[in-house]
């Protein structure tokens, strides 16, 4: 039941964050420092989305050699940066985290 | 469009799969899917419930890592302030990450503006069918992808294909480098608190270089 109960809140927050200023309030009402934040919020939500991910796969911080998805990781942001779409991401990251593991293998 | 649409199929299914992974019932899958329509906030809700976080804590998560289509509402509004609120609720239910960057890109274009909702409603009802077909699939698929694959890095790199795009200027950068700190020092924090931190932290950071730059 609980898990329902948390399905209705997060589809209810997530439409009222999107119709906030569509249907609810006028942008301008709000102060001039409060858009201005609303800019960074992409960068740093989806950073600190990120970055967990990457440097701690498996909870704890791990570096290279023996941290496949943080140079995984580089190597799709690179790409990315390049050509913009989320299929390069993927597909970069994907291959180059299966053949790094692949290479492990072989070497241990 | 073509790219977008082939982009949301794998990003579908790891969401669809990462439910049932956590959990949930094929119905509650679906229905975390059709009523959230969120990518980003359906795998943060998956990974809460995985861990059978209270219920108030998956809701504050899902509003947090959400918290970016304020400001895309803020910026699509005043293209939209002619229609009624039907028509502006059902595009504000539709509206992602591709379907706002697409329609922004057209509402910037020269030329009468007059017509464009509808080409915003087309892309973004088209993205909702493909993504729920996806995330069907992914739900169908459930436990059955082996571990072996690593799918859930796919999770990661669909977000760093929306993170390197976001990065535009140097105060974008500063914001992500200290919010990507943040919340690897504050991961001790319980409920996934520290990506609120981390967040909040990399907004006032991104504020303070800018107003410093225009001094």
């Amino acid at each position: 039941m609980s898990t329902w109960i948390a399905i209705a809140g997060v589809a209810l927050s997530t439409f009222l964050l999107r119709a906030s200023f569509l249907v609810f309030v006028d942008p301008h009402r709000f102060p001039h420092w409060f858009r201005h934040a609303l800019k960074f919020v992409p960068p740093s939500v989806l950073a600190a989305i990120v970055a967990p991910g990457l440097v701690m796969p498996a909870g704890g911080i791990e570096l290279p050699p023996a941290n496949l998805r943080l140079l995984a990781g580089l190597v799709a942001m690179a790409a990315t940066f390049h050509v913009r779409n989320t299929i390069a991401a993927i597909a970069t990251g994907m291959a180059t985290l299966w053949a790094l593991q692949w290479a492990l293998a072989r070497l241990a | 469009m073509a790219p977008v649409l082939l982009g949301t199929v794998p990003f579908g299914f790891v969401a669809g799969v990462a439910a049932v992974a956590a959990g949930m019932s094929a119905a509650q899958g679906i229905a975390l899917s059709v009523f959230s329509f969120s990518g980003i906030a359906q795998l943060i809700a998956s990974q809460l419930v995985a861990v059978h976080s209270p219920v108030i804590v998956t809701v504050a998560a899902a509003f947090v890592v959400s918290l970016r289509f304020l400001m895309y509402s803020a910026a699509i509004a005043p293209h939209l302030a002619h229609l009624d609120w039907r028509w502006r609720s059902a595009l504000a239910f539709l509206m992602t990450d591709q379907s706002f960057a697409s329609a922004a890109r057209r509402y910037g274009e020269p030329g009468s503006a007059a017509n464009r909702h509808w080409h915003f409603l087309g892309s973004a009802s088209t993205l909702y069918v493909s993504w729920q077909a996806s995330v069907a699939v992914g739900v169908a698929a459930g436990a059955q992808v082996p571990a072996s694959w690593s799918l859930d890095f796919a999770v990661v790199l669909t977000f760093i294909a929306l993170l390197v795009p976001a990065v535009r200027t140097r105060a974008d950068l500063a914001a992500a480098v200290v919010a990507a700190a943040i919340a690897l020092v504050a991961s001790g924090l319980p409920y996934r608190l520290a990506l609120v931190v981390a967040s909040i932290g990399g907004i006032g950071v991104g504020l303070a270089i800018e107003a410093w730059r225009r001094r």
